[in-house]
């Protein structure tokens, strides 16, 4: 389904400013299959997410979707293929704009447009029974501004929108990260019910453990712009938020080690 | 009377340019300076085209067509070229200004003895009225014909371009476009070139602002290459006039804003300069109008401190 090969990108190259920000990134998903990607930060996990969507093209490395090759597309030709919820609340949604037009210009992600009524009485009903079952009590309010909800509301709202014409692929970039827990919850148990019930193909990335545990059917651990861990099947649903803790405990002691190994030989040696 | 009629009508016609500066600057938050260029070009290319004999409605959509033109290549130079917006609009303005003279071939056109639109309105307001008088009275006034019809004929334009416009911004184009200028970021997740509709907007907003040209010198009678310096000002302290009217985002009234602005402002110019205001001054009044008109907002609210939190 999706088919990431040896994905290399490296920022600012060639200045003191380079950031190798991924390295050899392989990744296969298969059609339905919900994947939490968590790591430190700096450890590409973004990069990775972006550079599918294609806010970048990657130095070397293929990304095929779909059965398409998607690795030279540009940014909104990708866009008929994936959905996308970003992290900050304010990013996804047209502020200015009616809750019934975001919608509406959702509703033909990806599709040409032309002169046609962006709405009309079928679609507007449509809005309305599915902003009905966010149950968030806007459907009355299909054509207040977005900008006057709040950030979760606003990211329910993306997620609706993201996910209107069922994505081939979905990608959350930590989309609870900005919001207050109560609403974060929200967003959780209404991204959790969307997925089931579309079976969409689902990126996410997360700071929370506790989200990573309880959401997906597999975990990838990205680290430097690699993936360190893979955890899948019986070890997935064996895995606790202390054990990643742990692992995380693991990679940073590693880190400190590798540098007190360098001192050390820097000083024995140069 | 006619001092006020004739403002209107100018009014009205600039409302066109008003409404292109409002397209550029607000829906994109654009400084698009293309404008001051592509007025003067839409005038210029349908002023040789009426002295050619070309039917005047043909010479006014290809004065607007060479607007859009224009506003392409601004486009093109900021999103394929990576050049500052500001840059990209002085650049072109700059070049036009050659092309121009190109057109003109000369600095002046007087347009007095070719049939233009203006000549088209007044003959058909001559027979409407009947026996082709030359005024008539209304209301208590004596208004001339001529004067009348240019009002009818630049109101009839104005109201179809507002409609057409406000039309055109709840299509699926138009919302992508509003979208655009609202958060790039979203729409193009949605699978929306953002070049694309920054190139058409540019298009589309320096073709009304041509037109707007194409009219005015159709009304005055003549074109002149440097009718187009501080066009855009003009511009916007008519929308900057017409958001303080309609106070609202809602886009209807945002577009009926931006012409009532047009209208007021130069009826305040009218009035002011009948008063006694030495025209050389205009420019300078109309750019610190626009000063203090952008920065009333910021210094309101510090005067006055947290008197209610407005929500957001």
């Amino acid at each position: 389904m999706l088919e990431l090969h040896n994905l290399i990108k490296t920022f600012n190259p060639g200045t003191p400013n380079e950031v190798r920000a991924l390295r050899g990134v392989t990744l296969t998903l298969e059609r339905g299959s919900f994947l939490i990607i968590i790591g430190t930060n700096g450890s590409g996990k973004s990069t990775l997410l972006n550079a599918v969507a294609g806010t970048f093209l990657v130095d070397s490395g293929r990304i095929r979707l779909a059965d398409q090759d998607i690795t030279r597309q540009p940014e909104h030709r990708r866009a008929r293929l994936i959905g996308r919820v970003f992290q900050n609340p304010f990013s996804g949604t047209a502020p200015s704009m009616s809750i019934a037009e975001n919608l509406a210009l959702a509703a033909r992600r990806g599709q040409p447009r032309g002169l046609g009524w962006a709405l009309n009485h079928k679609l507007r009903q449509q809005i309305r029974d599915r902003i009905r079952s966010l149950n968030m009590g806007l459907e009355d309010r299909i054509d207040n501004a977005i900008g006057s909800l709040s950030g979760g509301q606003r990211q329910a709202l993306t997620l609706l929108m993201a996910s209107w014409l069922k994505p081939d692929l979905l990608l959350l970039d930590e989309h609870t990260a900005a919001l207050d827990p109560k609403s974060a919850d929200q967003v959780i148990r209404l991204t959790h019910e969307i997925i089931q019930r579309d079976k969409l193909t689902t990126l996410m990335v997360t700071h929370s453990m506790q989200q990573a545990v309880h959401l997906g059917d597999r975990i990838v651990m990205m680290h430097r712009g690699q993936v360190l861990h893979d955890l899948r099947g019986a070890e997935r649903e064996r895995v606790r938020p202390e054990d990643l803790l742990n692992r995380f405990d693991a990679v940073r002691r590693r880190e400190q080690l590798d540098a007190g190994v360098a001192e050390l030989l820097r000083q024995n040696y140069i | 009377m006619t001092l006020l009629i004739g403002a209107t009508t100018i009014g009205l016609i600039l409302a066109l340019l008003a409404l292109g500066v409002y397209l550029s600057y607000r829906i994109f938050n654009f400084p698009d300076i293309t404008a001051d260029g592509s007025i003067t070009l839409g005038a210029a290319v349908a002023s040789i085209l009426l002295v050619h004999h070309w039917s005047p409605m043909a010479a006014t959509l290809i004065g607007f067509l060479a607007g859009a033109a224009a506003g392409m290549l601004t486009g093109l130079l900021h999103t394929k070229f990576k050049i500052n917006a500001l840059l990209s609009g002085i650049l072109v303005m700059t070049a036009l200004y050659s092309v121009n003279l190109h057109v003109m071939g000369k600095s002046n056109i007087p347009l007095l003895n070719e049939s233009t639109l203006a000549n088209q309105a007044e003959s058909l307001a001559g027979s409407f009225l009947g026996g082709g008088k030359s005024e008539f009275l209304l209301a208590g006034w004596t208004v001339g014909s001529r004067d009348a019809a240019m009002l009818v004929g630049a109101t009839l334009m104005v109201l179809a371009v507002g409609l057409a416009l406000y039309l055109f911004f709840r299509t699926n184009l138009g919302t992508a476009m509003r979208a655009t200028g609202d958060n790039s970021q979203m729409i193009c997740a949605l699978g929306v070139s953002v070049d694309f509709i920054i190139i058409l907007g540019l298009a589309l907003s320096n073709g009304l602002i041509a037109l707007s040209g194409a009219l005015l010198a159709q009304y005055q009678g003549f074109v002149d290459v440097q009718m187009g310096i501080g066009m855009v000002v003009w511009g916007l302290a008519s929308v900057i006039i017409g958001e303080a009217l309609v106070g609202t985002n809602k886009i209807g009234l945002l577009i009926t804003g931006a012409v009532m602005g047009s209208v007021l402002f130069r009826l305040l110019v009218a009035i002011a300069l009948r008063w006694g205001l030495n025209p050389n001054d205009l420019k300078l009044i109309t750019a610190v109008f626009v000063f203090a008109a952008l920065v009333m907002p910021a210094v309101l609210r510090k005067l006055r401190p947290a008197a209610k939190p407005t929500a957001t």
